[in-house]
């Protein structure tokens, strides 16, 4: 069979579906996956387009989530209308994450910094227990839309696909356009794009912004999906997640994004229903990612480009 | 923060003996941090590589000797064999060390030469969580076989505790350990030290660091050189590792912890500088002892945090990363 | 009026003085190159005048506007483009995508135009395409449009390059070592299409380049610096005899 672009519209009518052949926990698996998408999403933003190595993602992430939690279990406020001050948490993080590269901090030096400033934001939902519960985590009430209560996970199914898909659109847009291009420019050679007029510093500012307001909703998601935050939601661990993510679907790919994160989200709960394999998780993880480096650099969107020229990814280059 | 210091002040006479202890315990502390970071630094000399994963096989090091105690004990019972008659005259702590360190020798050297030589040239980020990954699939594995119970380090000595000074009554203890581990550090330091500067392996490792395509140029064999450095710069870390191990606890999920404070200290030192990880280990143990207690407990945990954002954002150089002292 | 004015230009590294009191002026439709032997300052030189570099002292004035405080991509909007010695193109990019970046300052659609793919966004940006195709297809290299750029030859490289920096019609074009690597006739080639945009298109331009005949050919003016200070000015025929830049290249 022929394919052709209508796969990108038919295939979102069939995920309307889901929930029909779903069964609770799936829905949940589902769901997650959705959520993960965003921070897949956000995150390409930093790495993939703008090339800069940066493991501020897992605090964006646990900023939204908390800034959602924190407005409505203290402010009271529907949980729909905490999505949007998440995402300007993610930001406002996302800003303060680019102030080292802003003074020149590259390479190494920013991974480590960024990944001290995700530790510090760590240890800091730990330490202000009375706003994020501290170590004990924070419950969040169940989710609602203009009055609705999402009791069921098919109910946040419908939802977060909303969300995701006009964020996806609109990150799309944003990245085809000349602020797109601006960032891969700079991820070549900064120079020389500064020499096309390119004010290099508010596009730095501008990629780490939009990634922290990206992964922000995602982490707003996150906040309904779970219904209760700890800190160690946010540890080491999801910045290895998020990696694997964006490296395993393709760097600077939307569609990889998106590939990615199905597949790692799903790949734990595959695992879960050998029992043999069960507390293997990590070395599996571990040794996959390894295996996707070593032998499959530019992720899975590449392979996926070469079955069929549609799913050669605009932005997708490496 | 502010009343903490006004309390501080106030209570200045009380507190002012605790001092030495602190800053005691914080350069024992401190001398496992300059290991660790003398081992990052050293691998990344050689290879340009900062490994992200280095913390994970640091407490495998921990782990390597403590599986292998039992062995070595068995093996002491089986006097026949070469094993045994080699720990009739040594004690098996220590042949469990050295199996340790050479077993992760191997590990760092097949780490290199399988994982990361391929993708050397490739980006810097498939690097990063090429290390990563190598990290945390030891650490699954770790866990998976030893981490569902709280395991005991062997101890190769019965812990004991001397007064190295009395000052207004309140005296300043050091542990056996900790005496002995600065010793081992200090050892180590000057070994790499005379290995770096004087002798020829030193010059091709620096000749390395300046150019690596250079080097092939004149004919060093970079990849062979290079695995080397990884099984050097890993068995360096195991044996920071086996030392945290006994001051700690055996724990596998340390290796986070671990890889923060060395890269808190090389930054401090400046990147590639020797002496100046070792400094700024030490630097960092006495500030997290001392802050911990004189301002907030908080400091304990935050202060290689603070460390790294404060030191890229006002000095990114650290203390002595300037160009001349790259080149000791 | 001259285009770009130079006066008394110092750039310091350290100790060290790499361009030492440097005057000169650069006229519309007028070539000027800069030549003199490796470390001389040429590039540095180019790097102050594109905002790279800081001046310790002396002022670069751009249309009778001073620009040594402007940052690099300010110099770039007011119209002053330059290319690269090595590798100025973004390879992960395809051609005509980097001639769309050469027309970043003049595509100017809104973020939020972007985000409603708002028709003025779309119609704005599909503009741009067409005169970055209509460009590429004036120097005879539409066919690459899609290529990504690492993959061209170093030929159509340098040609990609040169209109990206002209994509936006600047008055002044800083060419970096335009001949460095081609083959003969591209070099021709390259030389004639200099020639045209100095000629028809009135810009000026100033190049460094080591390839002599291509200077003595291309050019209307030959300025010689040799450690950072200028110690010829002159036309090509003058330069070809003048004693002192002899001795600066064959160290007499």
């Amino acid at each position: 069979m022929k394919l052709n672009r209508s796969i990108f519209w038919i295939f979102p009518l069939l995920v309307l579906a889901l929930p029909l052949v779903l069964n609770q926990y799936l829905q949940y698996v589902v769901n997650l996956i959705l959520v993960y998408i965003l921070v897949g999403v956000g995150f390409n933003i930093v790495v993939g387009n703008l090339g800069q190595l940066a493991f501020s993602n897992v605090a964006f992430f646990g900023i939204g989530a908390y800034a959602s939690g924190i407005l409505t279990t203290q402010l009271g406020m529907p949980w729909w209308l905490t999505v949007i001050p998440a995402g300007l948490c993610g930001a406002l993080a996302g800003c303060a994450a680019s102030i080292p590269a802003l003074r020149g901090v590259r390479l190494f030096y920013l991974a480590i910094m960024t990944l001290a400033f995700g530790e510090l934001m760590r240890w800091l939902y730990i330490r202000t227990p009375g706003l994020t519960g501290g170590s004990m985590g924070l419950t969040v009430p169940e989710p609602a839309v203009f009055g609705w209560m999402l009791t069921t996970e098919y109910h946040k199914f419908y939802v977060f696909l909303f969300i995701v898909v006009v964020v996806v659109i609109a990150t799309s847009r944003l990245l085809e356009s000349r602020i797109g291009r601006a960032f891969l420019a700079i991820k070549n050679d900064e120079n020389a794009a500064a020499a096309m007029g390119i004010p290099t510093g508010q596009y730095f500012l501008l990629a780490f912004a939009l990634s922290g307001f990206v992964v922000g909703i995602g982490g707003s998601m996150y906040a309904a999906l779970v219904g209760h935050l700890s800190p160690e939601d946010f540890d080491l661990i999801q910045v290895i997640l998020h990696f694997a993510i964006i490296m395993v679907g393709g760097l600077g790919s939307l569609i990889g994004s998106i590939l990615g994160s199905i597949l790692i989200t799903a790949t734990p709960e595959v695992i879960r229903h050998f029992e043999w394999l069960v507390g293997s998780e990590e070395w599996i993880f571990g040794v996959s990612i390894i295996v996707v480096i070593l032998f499959l650099p530019r992720g899975l969107s590449s392979l996926l480009a070469k079955v069929n020229s549609i799913f050669k990814d605009r932005y997708y280059r490496n | 923060m502010i009343e903490q210091i006004q309390s501080v002040l106030t209570n200045w006479d009380a507190m002012l003996p605790v001092l030495p202890q602190l800053v005691v315990s914080g350069i024992a502390i401190g001398m496992l941090y300059a290991l660790i970071a003398l081992s990052m630094t050293i691998l990344y000399r050689a290879t340009t590589v900062v490994n992200f994963g280095h913390g994970d096989l640091v407490m495998l090091g921990a782990y390597a000797l403590f599986i292998l105690m039992p062995m070595v004990t068995f093996n002491i019972a089986v006097e026949s064999s070469a094993l045994g008659l080699l720990a009739s005259f040594v004690p098996p702590f220590l042949v469990a060390l050295i199996l340790s360190l050479f077993v992760l020798f191997a590990m760092g050297y097949i780490i290199h030469r399988v994982f990361i030589w391929p993708i050397l040239k490739g980006p810097h980020l498939s690097l990063a969580l090429m290390a990563i990954a190598i990290g945390y699939a030891v650490r699954g594995v770790i866990r998976k076989e030893y981490g569902k119970e709280v395991l005991q380090m062997p101890r190769p000595f019965p812990e004991q505790e001397f007064e190295v000074f009395n000052w207004g009554g309140i005296g300043t203890y050091m542990t056996l350990d900790e005496m002995i581990f600065c010793g081992v550090v200090i050892v180590m330091l000057l070994v790499s030290y005379i290995v770096f500067s004087k002798t020829r392996f030193g010059q091709i490792v620096q000749a390395m660091f300046q150019t690596q395509r250079g080097s092939s140029l004149v004919g060093i064999n970079v990849m062979h050189y290079n695995n080397l450095i990884w099984g050097v710069g890993c068995s360096l870390g195991a044996l920071g590792g086996v030392m945290l191990g006994l001051a700690l606890a055996l724990d596998p999920d340390v290796g986070v912890w671990t890889l923060l404070r060395g890269f808190a200290a090389m930054t401090l030192g400046g990147f590639g500088s020797l002496y100046g990880a070792v400094i700024g280990g030490l630097i960092i143990g006495i500030l997290e002892k001392v802050l911990g207690v004189f301002i907030s407990t908080a400091f304990i945990e935050i202060t290689c945090y603070l460390v790294i954002i404060l030191v890229l954002l006002i000095r990114p150089k650290g203390l002595f990363g300037q160009h001349a002292t790259l080149r000791i | 009026m001259a285009l770009l004015t130079v006066t008394n230009a110092t750039v310091q590294f350290g100790g060290l003085i790499a361009v030492n009191q440097v005057s000169f002026g650069a006229e519309p439709g007028k070539v000027r190159a800069l030549i003199g032997p490796n470390g001389a300052g040429k590039t540095t030189l180019f790097k102050a005048i594109a905002g790279e570099e800081q001046l310790a002292s002396g002022t670069i004035h751009f249309q009778d506007q001073a620009i040594h405080t402007l940052t690099p991509h300010e110099i770039s909007a007011r119209g002053i483009r330059r290319t690269f010695q090595t590798g100025g193109l973004f390879g992960e990019l395809t051609a005509l995508e980097n001639v769309l970046t050469g027309l970043h300052t003049q595509i100017p659609s809104s973020f939020g135009g972007l985000l409603a793919n708002t028709r003025s966004a779309k119609a704005v940006e599909k503009a741009a395409t067409k005169k970055a195709l209509k460009l590429l297809d004036l120097m005879g290299i539409a066919h690459v449009a899609e290529q990504w750029a690492r993959d061209l030859s170093g030929g159509q490289k340098r040609m990609v390059e040169i209109v990206r920096a002209l994509a936006t019609d600047p008055p002044l074009l800083l060419l970096d070592e335009p001949a460095v690597g081609l083959a003969p006739p591209v070099r021709l080639e390259l030389m004639n299409i200099i020639r045209r945009l100095v000629d028809e298109e009135n810009i000026g331009v100033i190049l460094i380049e080591h390839a002599i005949e291509f200077v003595m050919t291309v050019s209307d003016t030959i300025m010689v610096l040799n450690n950072g200070e200028v110690i010829a000015e002159g036309a090509p025929e003058e330069i070809r005899q003048n004693k002192d830049v002899l001795e600066a290249y064959l160290g007499r």
